[in-house]
């Protein structure tokens, strides 16, 4: 057989090989796909694009193949992960976003996908006595920083952006614990905080890799 | 989120669909280093990468240009070399 031959057939059983191996894992391409489209909405939705159209989409391809559990269970749980985060986002004032949240508190109510695992880990060395002073601390100096009038007849939000700012230049944690407690409370009155949460949490990363560096 | 490793096996699947080895190459490549405990992983890359080596050595084979010299001795023709 000339050496072209011998390529040729070469060249064809592979090509066999892998078209079958596409074949075989067309189901697993499926649950893929769906992950990952919802993925990129998710994606989407932390940088505080509305994403409500493309996720009423998602649901109306892919309500039966999740209800009906034809998905494995790793997508499944991706999929339970992915909503989390994009119904972070989504804007409980608005009668589409309310509707879209409403949705995925009623999977995960029916249990059709499962709730974000939620790890809280405590380091081993023996508690801190005065933990609960700590915290108190924290509170009183952040009571007496609102009291110093400094922020009088500001909105919150522009209050959050200048305790960001000294969050991101102080040493002291106070401004990390107030930015956090500040944005919880934001969301809790319906305001979009993703934005906020975000920086948050790229100057816990900063100092995170400050501590680890030293 | 999906991770890189989940994301580019779906990727390159879908490149095999469309067969499309080369940006199948890339996407396995990309993430080969998450490869330890996925050995039919390892198999589809070292496979993709075997058949773009053939097709590869066919192309050339089957391009090879030919180069003949005619040569002339006292006006006569003679064997081609």
């Amino acid at each position: 057989m000339s050496r072209l031959k011998t390529l040729r057939k070469l060249e064809s059983t592979l090509e066999s090989f892998l078209t079958r191996v596409v074949e075989a894992e067309q189901g697993r391409m499926n649950s893929l796909s769906s992950v990952d489209t919802l993925d990129e909405i998710a994606r989407d939705s932390l940088k505080g694009r509305i994403v409500n159209n493309r996720l009423g989409d998602w649901f109306a391809n892919n309500r039966n193949t999740v209800e009906k559990k034809q998905l494995d269970m790793s997508s499944i749980e991706s999929i339970g992960n992915l909503l989390s985060d994009i119904r972070s986002g989504l804007d409980p004032a608005d009668p589409i976003s309310r509707k879209l949240s409403d949705q995925i508190d009623k999977w995960r109510e029916e249990g059709i996908i499962p709730r974000r695992k939620l790890i809280l880990k405590m380091s081993k060395k023996a508690p801190d006595e005065d933990f609960l002073g700590k915290f108190m601390d924290f509170m009183g100096r952040e009571k007496e920083l609102f009291d110093s009038g400094e922020f009088e007849g500001r909105h919150l939000l522009s209050i959050l952006d200048d305790v960001l700012k000294s969050a991101e230049a102080k040493e002291d944690t106070m401004f990390l614990h107030l930015a956090g407690s500040m944005i919880y409370f934001l969301k809790m009155n319906g305001y979009k905080v993703t934005p906020f949460a975000k920086r948050l949490k790229e100057i816990e990363n900063i100092r995170l890799r400050g501590r680890n560096a030293k | 989120m999906l991770n890189d490793s989940d994301k580019a096996y779906y990727r390159a699947l879908q490149a095999l669909g469309e067969k499309d080895y080369r940006a199948a190459a890339g996407f396995l490549k990309s993430v080969e280093n998450q490869f330890a405990d996925k050995p039919e992983l390892r198999i589809l890359k070292e496979s993709v990468e075997l058949l773009l080596t053939v097709k590869d050595e066919m192309y050339e084979l089957e391009n090879e240009t030919i180069e003949i010299e005619e040569i002339l001795i006292n006006g006569q023709e003679t064997e081609f070399l």
